[in-house]
């Protein structure tokens, strides 16, 4: 099992409807700096013509993740199915894991007083299959799966899509697969240009060293 | 004063009112206070505060204290700690105490070894102010760790974590350093010369793995660009911390030798000394402001740091002191001394602050992202301090000063001992 998300973020429509499921889900303490999951906006303009950009975001459940590698008393670690957990009754606050994570995905959830994270609803997947994010999402802006299994509905789509990573530069191999829009201006204003646009066969070969 | 002696260390019979109830001592109590009321509010919003959540809500709707949290969670920031600015204060502080704190033994340890005899007759008393400034940092971080889980420490260790590599290391290096000045103490010459030696090679060699881990640590926090990409992280830190512990040593020398033969010795060589750290300092600075990520230097050296960058950690640890010094009268060393001492704490403040300035958002590379629909886009991350944060740094000058008097009740370690 490897677990991972891929993100069709071109259909985003910034309902919140993910936010707040996972709200309700996992509990997650209420404020808008408190987000397991969030949708980041970037609003700009090219040639006077402005846009907006909105990115669904969560943790990248990194196969090396810093935020493990950091974390004084494995309170941080990688369960069954490359998710990245924490457990909350060995966290110190030390908050090295957040001055570690590229993503800005982790914070202090003041209800357990300890730092906390998107878990992929792990609690779900063996009833459901899936996250309470995708279940609500209108748009089926998230898919979540297996990559190690060929028939799953990730894989499916990952194959016949284009993607990219976040900061990949950070050596974090991050577990998000955002979806290529299909719409080239779309695609022009929402990624930037040093970003490595990755096929199925090439991501393989790259991470997995399998030769298509 | 009446003594008595345990393993050859005189101890002064000092009576409950000498031990606790002076002057420095009512000092100190004034600003431990501070950090008492700081570690209350702390707390009282860390562990006692209601927090709202969905859960929560509905189990009880009613509750006034959640309608209250509820509110907050609307319309303001929520919690202790905040997303884009997780260390503050208290790490800025805690670097601060315990490089210097370790700058000061270390420079003793090198100072003996390299036979300068002022030193070595007052090594003591700079040696216990090290290590009061070392429980000082340890101090104000303890406050900032959620020490109910700290058990975990031990129980279920991440050994390449850095920040387990120091409990170790403390647990060598204060009973080492506690060893070391109960050998100046005692004045046990034979085994002292016997031992003298490799005791201060390994002090320095246990006061640079400490540089080295402390260096690790934010190491290993790769997203901040500015702290894994100033060259020689370890080295920035000796530097830089070194100028302090001087500006550290020369207020505490005139405070308390100053009427003691040698003290315009002791002073020359302070002087001497920090100029040559302030010379190395400001050629890395350079350098090292050359080679950090754009975004970082930028922010600091041109953007919302700048003003706090050059006309307080430059002009206060850099510029000021060095005209003070340069030439050699005795009188501006304590006016140096105070300037480093400022000048360094707003480096440690601008280091870890600094870490976090540039936001983590710009995450596609199109620009900065904004989490939250209503707020507006940031290129600056800045967080003020709590003020029981604050206050707890107050209070662990407090401590440091509370560690030093009761060891020099107790120890007489501002005696100037026999060296032969």
């Amino acid at each position: 099992m490897n677990y991972a998300m891929a993100l069709d973020y071109q259909n985003c429509i910034n309902c919140k409807a993910c936010e707040t499921a996972c709200k309700e889900e996992n509990g997650v303490q209420l404020g808008a700096n408190k987000q397991r999951i969030w949708v980041g906006i970037v609003e700009g303009s090219i040639f006077d013509k402005s846009f907006i950009n909105l990115y669904p975001s969560q943790c990248n459940h990194c196969e090396t993740a810093p935020c493990v590698s950091v974390c004084p008393t494995n309170a941080s670690y990688v369960a069954a199915g490359g998710i990245v957990q924490v457990d909350y009754k060995k966290c110190i606050l030390c908050k090295g894991c957040m001055e570690a994570c590229p993503y800005d995905a982790r914070f202090v959830d003041d209800t357990k007083v300890a730092v906390d994270k998107c878990t992929f609803c792990d609690h779900r997947i063996e009833e459901y299959g899936t996250t309470a994010c995708q279940t609500t999402c209108p748009t089926n802006v998230r898919m979540f799966g297996d990559l190690d299994d060929d028939n799953s509905d990730l894989v499916k789509l990952l194959k016949k899509k284009r993607f990219f990573f976040l900061k990949e530069k950070s050596n974090t191999r991050p577990k998000l697969f955002y979806i290529v829009p299909d719409s080239e201006n779309y695609a022009r204003q929402s990624i930037s240009h040093e970003t490595k646009i990755y096929t199925w066969d090439e991501y393989l070969e790259k991470y997995r060293g399998v030769r298509g | 004063m009446e003594k008595f002696t345990i393993a050859g260390l005189e101890i002064n019979k000092a009576s409950f009112k000498d031990m606790f109830l002076n002057k420095i001592m009512l000092l100190s109590y004034v600003l431990i206070a501070f950090a008492i009321y700081g570690i209350y509010e702390i707390y009282e919003l860390r562990y006692f505060t209601k927090v709202a959540s969905t859960h929560s809500m509905s189990l009880d709707p009613f509750n006034p204290e959640l309608k209250e949290a509820l509110k907050s969670a609307i319309f303001g920031n929520v919690g202790e700690v905040s997303r884009e600015v997780p260390w503050t204060l208290f790490i800025s502080n805690y670097m601060y105490m315990i490089y210097t704190g370790s700058g000061i033994i270390f420079l003793v340890a090198l100072a003996e070894l390299l036979n300068f005899k002022i030193v070595e007759k007052l090594a003591a008393s700079f040696m216990v102010a090290g290590l009061a400034m070392v429980f000082a940092g340890l101090f104000t971080i303890a406050t900032d760790l959620n020490m109910l889980n700290m058990k975990w420490m031990f129980l279920d260790p991440n050994t390449n974590a850095g920040m387990w590599l120091m409990l170790p290391l403390y647990l060598t290096y204060i009973p080492f350093v506690l060893f070391e000045i109960y050998l100046i103490l005692t004045n046990k010459r034979e085994l002292a010369r016997k031992l003298a030696f490799p005791i201060l090679i390994l002090s320095i060699g246990v006061d640079l793995v400490e540089y080295y881990i402390q260096a690790k640590l934010f190491s290993m926090n790769t997203a901040r660009h500015l702290w894994t990409e100033f060259p020689g992280l370890m080295w920035y830190f000796i530097i830089s911390a070194f100028v302090s512990s001087l500006g550290v040593m020369g207020i505490l020398s005139y405070l308390v030798h100053r009427n003691k033969k040698g003290y315009k010795e002791l002073m020359s060589l302070i002087r001497k000394s920090m100029l040559f750290f302030l010379y190395l300092l400001a050629i890395y600075e350079v350098v090292g402001y050359l080679v950090i990520d754009k975004d970082w230097a930028f922010i600091i050296l041109f953007g919302e740091f700048r003003v706090l960058f050059f006309g307080g950690y430059i002009l206060f640890a850099l510029v000021l002191p060095f005209l003070l010094l340069v030439k050699p009268d005795r009188s501006y060393i304590i006016p140096a001394s105070i300037s480093v001492i400022i000048g360094g704490y707003i480096g440690r403040y601008l280091f870890v602050y600094g870490g976090n300035a540039n936001p983590l958002t710009n995450r596609f590379g199109v620009g900065y992202e904004k989490y939250d629909f209503y707020s507006l886009t940031t290129n600056f991350n800045y967080v003020s301090p709590h003020l029981g944060e604050i206050f707890i740094v107050v209070g662990s000058v407090g401590v440091a000063i509370f560690i030093f008097k009761l060891v020099d009740t107790l120890f007489s370690i501002t005696k100037q001992r026999d060296v032969h």
